[in-house]
């Protein structure tokens, strides 16, 4: 069966825009929020870094951001990210992460669990 | 199947990584043959004749190969990686080349490649700036310009350069700590205080630059900017607050807060200097160990693999490095302020912490590959 078809997709905002199979939907949420900042020490979902999530027939599009462009560790947490991702999901669908800077990062774009270890 | 294309994406991020390999094996080199060269001038005793060269080069240029062979070529790997441009690589490049010309003994040359060095990593922020225009971006090249005013110095043989090339490694950490504050709920001062603190580094250093009772006052002056910097990051990093999360960043936050602590240490050491104390030591290496060291062990199992694709996995074995390093550094700092051969032990114990440091990493990196070396798992397969 095609886990794609069209009467499964979903779109959602929450914790980030998400689009494609609701099968695989908390799978997803579950990888991201297992990729850990490890300077915050909070996962990339709560941070906010996840921009978005595109599930189409062939692969799977992730877009995150990083609070600094003097960041060094963007390769680790995508390295994470398409480990963790790889655990849960079909061969078949190829893995895209892609950093982007637009828009710029905000804090408001923090969980609540996160604002509140920030201290908002 | 495949290669996929976040595959292909990342070995193009990547063809760099024998670069990176290359200038990190040059800065443990300069860390290696500085710390024995320190451990020589620690020694209370006459160094005995016939020592081999690299040894002595470590000696007289000890500084220059801490700070600039070792840690400037690992900062300025650190933003080559972030830049991900074959250009920004030439920092680092230069720095490895001047350490390599130090330890072998061609000082003239070592020097002008350090300076190269500094030139092109001004260049290097610079072009982080104009990616991204933020307080602290501008702070990183600001520093950068630092490290470039502290190699003209060391060229040119104008005085010493050690409060430029300590303001370039304070002014990189609290740029990058500026930046983390972004998460907090930071009232509009947090960053002119910094930008305050910032100036009296700056105008301290200046004044140590030149000559006579004005030099005194810039010592003076920039061991103030280190006691409010430390008073900054104590109320507005997030270590406070990320000490009390598990595992890697509670780790992270201890040796932050840890070397905090030295960093206002240092700022009296530097004031006591500027008096006429005998704390030249204290002012040096609560810096330059106590703080920025300490740094160093923090970032370390987030960095290495950031640059060298080599994982770490952590566990509470990077605690015992730590607490050594500051163990000792009181041994060497407090009991060791009046009596040579406590501080020459403390000394010692200090590279025991480094090399305790490099093998806890060294291990790290083999429980890694143990745990999670294997192939991927596709569990919906």
């Amino acid at each position: 069966m095609n886990a794609l078809a069209a009467h499964d997709r979903v779109e959602s905002h929450d914790p980030f825009p998400y689009a494609g199979p609701v099968a695989l939907r908390a799978a997803i949420e579950g990888a991201l929020r297992r990729v850990v900042d490890p300077e915050v020490a909070m996962s990339i979902v709560d941070v906010g870094l996840v921009y978005g999530v595109d599930v189409s027939e062939r692969q799977v599009r992730v877009l995150v951001t990083m609070t600094s462009a003097a960041c060094p560790v963007v390769d680790v947490i995508i390295d994470d990210i398409w480990h963790e991702l790889s655990r849960v999901l079909p061969a078949s669908l190829a893995i895209d992460v892609e950093l982007v800077w637009e828009p710029p990062w905000m804090p408001a774009r923090m969980s609540a669990r996160a604002r509140a270890v920030m201290g908002w | 199947m495949d290669a996929r294309p976040h595959e292909r994406a990342r070995q193009g991020r990547h063809g760099l990584v024998s670069v990176a390999l290359a200038a990190l094996a040059v800065a443990a080199a300069s860390l290696f043959a500085a710390v024995a060269g320190g451990l020589l001038r620690a020694c209370p005793a006459t160094a005995p004749p016939g020592l081999p060269g690299w040894l002595v080069a470590g000696a007289t240029s000890h500084a220059a190969l801490m700070i600039c062979g070792f840690l400037g070529t690992l900062v300025a790997t650190e933003r080559a990686v972030a830049v991900g441009r074959a250009w920004a690589w030439l920092p680092p490049a230069a720095s490895a080349l001047g350490a390599l010309l130090l330890i072998g003994g061609d000082a003239g040359h070592g020097r002008l490649a350090l300076l190269l060095a500094g030139l092109a990593f001004v260049g290097v922020s610079v072009a982080i700036v104009r990616r991204q225009f933020a307080p602290h971006t501008i702070l990183l090249a600001i520093g950068a310009g630092a490290w470039l005013v502290g190699n003209a110095m060391l060229l040119a043989d104008a005085g010493t350069p050690l409060p430029w090339w300590f303001a370039f490694l304070v002014l990189t950490v609290a740029a990058e700590r500026l930046e983390m504050t972004r998460l907090t709920r930071r009232a509009r001062t947090t960053g002119l205080q910094l930008a305050a603190v910032v100036a009296v580094l700056l105008a301290g250093a200046t004044a140590a630059s030149l000559a006579g009772a004005v030099a005194a006052l810039g010592i003076a002056l920039f061991g103030a900017g280190l006691l409010l910097l430390a008073a900054w990051l104590f109320a507005h990093d997030i270590a406070t607050r990320t000490i009390r999360a598990a595992g890697l960043g509670r780790y992270m936050a201890t040796c932050l807060l840890l070397g905090y602590g030295w960093l206002a240490v240092a700022g009296v050491g530097w004031i006591g200097l500027a008096a006429g104390r005998p704390w030249r030591d204290m002012a040096l290496h609560a810096l330059g160990l106590g703080f920025i060291v300490s740094m160093m062990m923090a970032h370390a199992p987030v960095i290495l693999p950031a640059l060298t694709r080599v994982r770490v996995r952590f566990g509470a074995a990077f605690y015992a490095p730590v607490a050594l390093l500051h163990v000792s550094l009181a041994i060497r700092l407090g009991l060791g302020l009046d009596d040579p051969l406590r501080r020459g032990m403390g000394a010692a114990l200090n590279a025991a912490a480094l090399l305790l440091f490099i093998a806890t990493m060294a291990g790290a990196a083999v429980a890694w590959r143990l745990a999670r070396g294997g192939p991927t798992r596709r569990e919906l397969d």
